[in-house]
């Protein structure tokens, strides 16, 4: 494997890493567990002891657990950077002349700096909903990024590489609307978490459930959405695992993992729906649908892949 | 696939870490602690931050020449003294803050007045200027002009000697909620 897979593969795999922190920040309250950025209450390692609170700093709001949390998402923020950094000078060292691997790995360095100043727009900004949204997107926007990096790497090294697969007719249309529809989805599920913080705000007493119950369109459009993916994705998976020529194992483990991955998606939503909407399992179905785009992402390029002759 | 040893692993992390910071949520938090002193109580022994190690206190600032708010102040702390009776865990402790009046004596007559029958209400006496640098640098209230400028406020520290409330002396919805978080402090041992 070359140095620079290497690297990308990890850089993709913390990127991950750092969605499910964020998430365990957010289900946590842990979001204003530092109020000042880049610092956390004046020091950049958060206070252990009540003793080393600077002066002026009213005590009661120190909550040295929640801090930790916010701190571990920026440390591991902090620590991607510098891993994405590594990995797009690498690129620049060793493929320069490839611009599908050259040009996203400076992107995702890019990005992976936005990420840490827009994280101190989140502080800034108190938790502002649509801050909050727009750095989940970006990290998002930065996994996917890291994946094509990862793929393309794979390409160069071996050229063949599902060179001989011959996907179904217009099957690369059918993938690509299933991921703008799984985007979309994302975002109505950013819909959801802001009306739900809205209502337990108004409504403290109430039941997990029962805010759901209040949450209204957006919540009728999540369920229905997420049911046309899930139907999208078993039926467009399906077609492929069968109907593929010469489908490599990669593949097939991608499309069969986007299957489980969907599926849990929507068990976790029943859960939310019958049960209530335990902290570990928001994070999950976050994670989760993070993880399927990337796997639709994988299958779409694959199935895009022209080989030129060699 | 080793990808769900890793979603199990995360799970677990997880499943600790909310568990965590839902726990900080819902604990008094930890406003100081309390630095070391050694004050004299009324039965002549000595007591000091090692000897609030232990227990709940509820500790406030008086003196017995007091006109304005110390009787009240006293008269509240007497009434959480009788809610706790039979109980050794809690201990209430008053500061004079004007030792040249307050003697042993004058201090053990007010407490007798009050219905003190035990040492689970202890009144200490030291140096002012001691007793000042402790309201103000230990228990983080003001003390200027004493002995009529000490605060009306009751402290409530922990086992540990560490800060975890302050109450109005002079104010029963106040004391009230004091005995909550007694009651939640007390809990949160067993």
């Amino acid at each position: 494997m070359t140095v620079f897979k290497r690297f990308a593969i990890l850089s993709t795999v913390g990127t991950y890493l750092v969605i499910f922190i964020g998430g365990l920040v957010r289900v946590s309250g842990a979001g204003l567990g530092c109020p000042d950025w880049p610092r956390c209450f004046g020091r950049w390692i958060p206070p252990t002891n009540i003793n080393q609170l600077p002066e002026g700093i009213d005590p009661s709001r120190f909550n040295f657990t929640l801090a930790w949390i916010e701190y571990m998402n920026r440390l591991g923020g902090a620590l991607l950077g510098v891993l994405i950094l590594i990995t797009a000078l690498i690129a620049i060292k060793n493929h320069r002349r490839h611009k599908k691997i050259l040009i996203p790995s400076i992107a995702a360095a890019f990005l992976v700096a936005l990420l840490g100043i827009q994280g101190g727009v989140v502080i800034w900004t108190e938790l502002a909903p649509i801050v909050v949204t727009a750095h989940m997107l970006l990290a998002l926007l930065l996994a996917s990024v890291l994946i094509y990096t990862v793929q393309q790497a794979h390409y160069l090294e071996h050229p063949q590489a599902g060179s001989e697969m011959v996907f179904p007719k217009s099957i690369d249309r059918w993938v690509l609307l299933v991921w703008i529809l799984s985007l979309i989805q994302v975002l109505l599920g950013t819909q959801m978490r802001q009306a739900l913080e809205l209502l337990a705000e108004r409504f403290p007493l109430l039941s997990d459930t029962a805010w759901l119950a209040k949450v209204g369109m957006v919540n009728h459009l999540h369920m229905t959405l997420g049911l046309i993916i899930v139907i999208g994705t078993w039926h467009v998976g399906r077609r492929i695992l069968k109907e593929t020529t010469n489908l490599t194992p990669a593949i097939k483990q991608t499309v069969l993992s986007m299957q489980v991955a969907i599926s849990v998606q929507i068990v976790i939503g029943f859960v939310f729906m019958l049960v209530g909407m335990p902290e570990l399992a928001r994070v999950f179905h976050l994670w989760v649908a993070s993880i399927f785009i990337g796997l639709l992402l994988i299958v779409y390029t694959a199935s895009r892949r022209k080989v030129s002759i060699v | 696939m080793f990808f769900v040893p890793v979603a199990l692993f995360l799970g677990v992390i997880g499943y600790w870490v909310i568990g965590q910071a839902q726990k900080s949520v819902s604990e008094l938090p930890v406003l100081g602690e309390l630095p070391p002193f050694e004050f004299v109580a009324s039965d002549g022994s000595s007591f000091g931050r090692a000897d609030m190690i232990g227990h709940l206190n509820v500790v406030d600032f008086m003196f017995t020449r007091c006109q304005g708010p110390c009787p009240i102040m006293s008269a509240n702390m007497a009434d959480l003294y009788r809610k706790m009776e039979g109980n050794d865990l809690v201990q209430f402790i008053s500061i004079s803050v004007d030792p040249e009046f307050d003697s042993p004596s004058v201090l053990r007559k007010y407490g007798n007045e009050l219905g003190v029958t035990d040492s689970r209400w202890l009144f200490l006496r030291g140096e002012q200027e001691a007793v000042k640098q402790l309201s103000e640098e230990g228990f983080m209230l003001a003390a200027g002009g004493l002995p009529a400028g000490h605060s009306t406020r009751f402290v409530l520290v922990d086992e540990k000697a560490r800060i975890r409330g302050y109450y109005s002396g002079t104010d029963r919805a106040s004391l009230d909620i004091l005995i909550t978080h007694l009651r939640q402090l007390a809990g949160a041992d067993r």
